[in-house]
Order: C-alpha cells, then structure tokens, then sequence
C-alpha cells in the first residue's frame, strides 16, 4: 500500500518568513519610522548627557520659540536644537561664530532622520553669553530713555532719611550704617529686606522698592549688596529690576559691590558706588564740609551786607568772622553755644547797629552814600535812624586825608 | 524748611545782596533772614545722632519703622 505523504503544509506567504528578523530580507523589511526610531532608542539608551564643545554656525531662532543651529569643529558638525522650555537657564541667544560648550542628550530626529543633539546648558567662551543678555538689556532701557544722562538727579546735600535695599544679614547695611555713623549727623537709616541672590532676589527687590516709593519718606535710596561672583550679581542684571530702580521717587545709588563689572542697576542708578561704604559716602556729606559751605555763606552774605550798609563800621566784619566761627566744629557740637550766638549776632545785625545810634545817609532815590564823592554842597538827602527817618542837607564836603 | 532748602535760600540771599541797586530796607530784611537760616542750619548740624530702622509694612499697606536691633 502506498503512502500517501501527507501535503506540505502551505508555505506562509512569500512576505512573511517566520524565521527571518525584521529587515533580515526584502519580505521582513521594516518601514522608515520603524528605522528612525529605533535609532533614536538605540543613541539615546546608549549616550548619557554630555558636554560637547565647538563652534556655532547657522543660527535660526524658529518663530515656533526653538532654536536651531549646527555645532562643528574641523571636520564634522551635528545638528543641534534648544527647546523653548530650555532656554530659560541661558542669559541669552548665541551668536555665530561663537566657541560653545553645550550639555544636552544625542538623540535622532525621525521626520528627517537625522541626528540631533538636544541642549539643556549652553555656555560660550569668555562668558559671551552674558555679556550679550547684558546687551540686550542695555539696549531695551536705552530705548526706553533709561540710560540718558540727563535722568540723573542730583543727591540732596543733607539727606535725613536713607532708604537700604539690601538683605538684613548681609556686609552691605553694616558697612552703610558703620560710614553713616562716622560722618553724618541726623541721619535716620531705613533698612527695607530683600534677598540679594538666589531665585527670589528679582521680585524682592523689586517689591522693596516699590515698598519705599509706597511709603515715600525716603530722601535717597541706595540698593545693593556686597561683593560677590557673577551668579551673585545676576540679580542687579535684571532688566524688571532696573526698571523699579528707574522708577524711584527718590535719588538712587546703585551699589553692588563689584569694582570691575558694571552691573545694570548701576547704570540706571542716578548715581553708581563701587560698594556699599562708597554709597554711603556719596550720600552724605562729613560735618566739615557742610560747615565750610555754611561758612562760605555766611561770608558772603556778611560781607555783602556790609558793602551795601557802607562806611568804616567794622562790626560787620566781625560780625562775619563769628558767623564763621559759629559754623565750625566746637560750636556745632555744642547747641548752647550756638543759640547764644545767634542772640548776639542778632545784636550786632545792621537793624541793631541803627538802634545803637548810628545812621545810614541815602540819597532822594534811596541809593546809600557812603563817601564823600556822593555829597555836593547844598544837596538834600535822608538819614535813616532807629525810629524814622531824618531830611538833611549837606552844608559842606570834607574827604579825610 | 529742610537744611537743603535753607541753603539754597542763604544762596539766593548772598546773590541778591551781592546785586546792585538794592533797596537798603530790603538789604536788612535779607541780612535778618540770612542770619536765621544760619543759626537753623547750624542747629540741624549738630544734632549727632545716627538711627537705624528698618521698615515694616503692616496688612492695611501703611507702614511703620521699628528701630533694628543690630
């Protein structure tokens, strides 16, 4: 009897082999999406972040908020990207022609199967970066009329009421209040909070200023901190801080403590200190030297008084020495002394000179004659005395030898 | 008056009578005022002392100043 051989069984269809892989022949070949993605797993499981260095080329900011360029060195360029949500760490766009160092995730691109370095960190050489968000910034307040020099407002001499903003426990109040103590008079200082680094230090100080414009006792407003490196700073870098700073009622000093880097606060400041100590410096004046200005004054206005009253009556003179003397330093410290020569000067004024009996000859137009040059024979004029005032006549002019 | 202001006015005041044609009356009326302005400004100079506060703003949005405990 014959065997009858069982059928084969039917191949599987042509297409479909079930001991090849996928891709392994034309049948098992896998599509596009299937190549490209895989790729993608297969680069990112097998790089972790890194840092790679090179340099930018073609700069595209895409209007959909990435950014694109390539980085390359001699001989070989990858495609790099910047998501919207990753640039809020880096101060600014790059520029081309930039030598970078980018942390980010190798990673392929399935729509146009190409890799991609996706970057989370971007630092460029020589710290450029920042330097060009600085630029940036500068820019803006520069158009806005922030920058003009002729925004700056003098600081009033004599300052009661100083305005710091700046952190409680930080070198900068201390050190204000130490120069403030040592030089000024009758100065309150009014410390308003703010952290001066760190994620909140924007908003706070922007908060305390405006606090001191709220408040509005402030005479001047220094802002600042202490020195530190450039993170520390970054704050009075910022550009919503600058504009509260422009927006102060009262003079600003801008002091953050940073000898060689302009920040941008200083240059909205009506006025810049290198540190807090030199703010305040700046804002006050020492008692000798206010005193040498009242000193000057009363000099001049002794001394023209005199002028006009005319004639060799030297008690005016006197009288301008002692406003002088009034206005130097032991008087100054002793409040008794002052009031009582303010009693005597009052004493000596002109008005007392009349009442000591002295008079003062002026002429129908009330110019006072103070030489003989002005009198003619037979000329009317008035004598002014204490209580009134006397016609005259000249009888005779006598120049003394 | 502030001490700023009393300045300026004592500037004013050497300026006028530093002018010509000044009415004699209006000389000794300047001199007194000048005299004043001196002895209050010297007054405010000699008050020494320094305070330090620090400002506080209460729930209402007025403020009040507490003298720092350093």
């Amino acid at each position: 009897m014959t065997r009858v051989e069982a059928p084969p069984p039917p191949p599987v269809s042509e297409f479909f082999d079930s001991n090849a892989y996928p891709g392994e022949t034309a049948q098992t070949a896998v599509t596009v999406s299937t190549l490209t993605q895989t790729a993608r797993d297969v680069i990112e499981g097998a790089f972790v972040p890194i840092w790679v260095r090179g340099e930018i080329t073609d700069f595209k900011s895409h209007r959909n908020g990435h950014w694109y360029f390539c980085m390359r060195d001699r001989g070989s360029q990858i495609k790099c990207v910047v998501w919207n949500r990753d640039q809020r760490s880096i101060p600014a766009p790059p520029d081309d022609g930039m030598q970078i160092a980018a942390y980010g995730r190798l990673t392929v691109y399935p729509t146009r199967g190409e890799m991609q370095f996706a970057i989370t960190r971007l630092e460029a050489e020589g710290d450029g970066l920042r330097r060009k968000a600085l630029e940036i910034t500068r820019a803006k307040l520069e158009a806005d009329g922030l920058l003009d020099p002729a925004r700056k407002r003098p600081l009033p001499r004599h300052p009661r009421v100083i305005a710091v903003v700046t952190s409680l426990d930080g070198a900068a109040l201390h050190d204000i209040v130490a120069v403030v103590r040592r030089r000024a008079a009758g100065v309150r200082i009014v410390a308003v909070p703010a952290s001066v680094q760190g994620d909140n230090a924007r908003e706070e100080i922007c908060y305390a200023l405006d606090q001191v414009n709220r408040w509005g006792k402030a005479d001047i407003v220094i802002v600042g901190r202490g020195g530190g490196a450039h993170e520390d700073l970054s704050a009075f870098n910022d550009e919503r801080v600058a504009r509260a700073v422009a927006a102060c009622a009262a003079p600003t000093i801008s002091a953050v403590g940073h000898e060689i880097d302009i920040s941008i606060c200083d240059l909205v400041a009506d006025h810049r200190a290198p540190t807090p100590s030199a703010a305040a410096e700046t804002a006050t004046r020492t008692r000798a030297e206010l005193r040498s200005e009242l000193r000057d004054l009363s000099s001049r206005v002794t001394a023209a008084t005199q002028s006009l009253i005319g004639g060799g009556d030297q008690i005016l003179r006197r009288l301008g020495r002692e406003v002088a003397t009034n206005a130097s330093s032991h008087v100054l410290h002793r409040h008794a002394s002052v009031k009582q020569l303010a009693a005597r000067l009052h004493a000596l004024s002109p008005l007392a000179t009349l009442a000591r009996g002295y008079a003062i000859a002026r002429s129908d137009g009330g110019a006072t004659l103070s030489s003989t040059d002005a009198f003619a024979k037979g000329m009317a004029f008035d004598l002014v005395v204490r209580d009134g005032v006397v016609s005259a006549r000249t009888e005779g002019v006598e120049k003394s030898a | 008056m502030t001490f700023e202001e009393r300045l300026a006015r004592l500037e004013a005041i050497a300026a006028e009578l530093e002018g010509d044609d000044l009415e004699l009356a209006r000389a000794l009326a300047l001199f007194e005022e000048g005299i004043e302005n001196l002895r209050a400004a010297s007054e405010e100079l000699a008050q020494a002392d320094v305070r330090v506060q620090k400002l506080v703003e209460r729930v209402d949005g007025t403020f009040r100043t507490v003298d720092a405990s350093e």
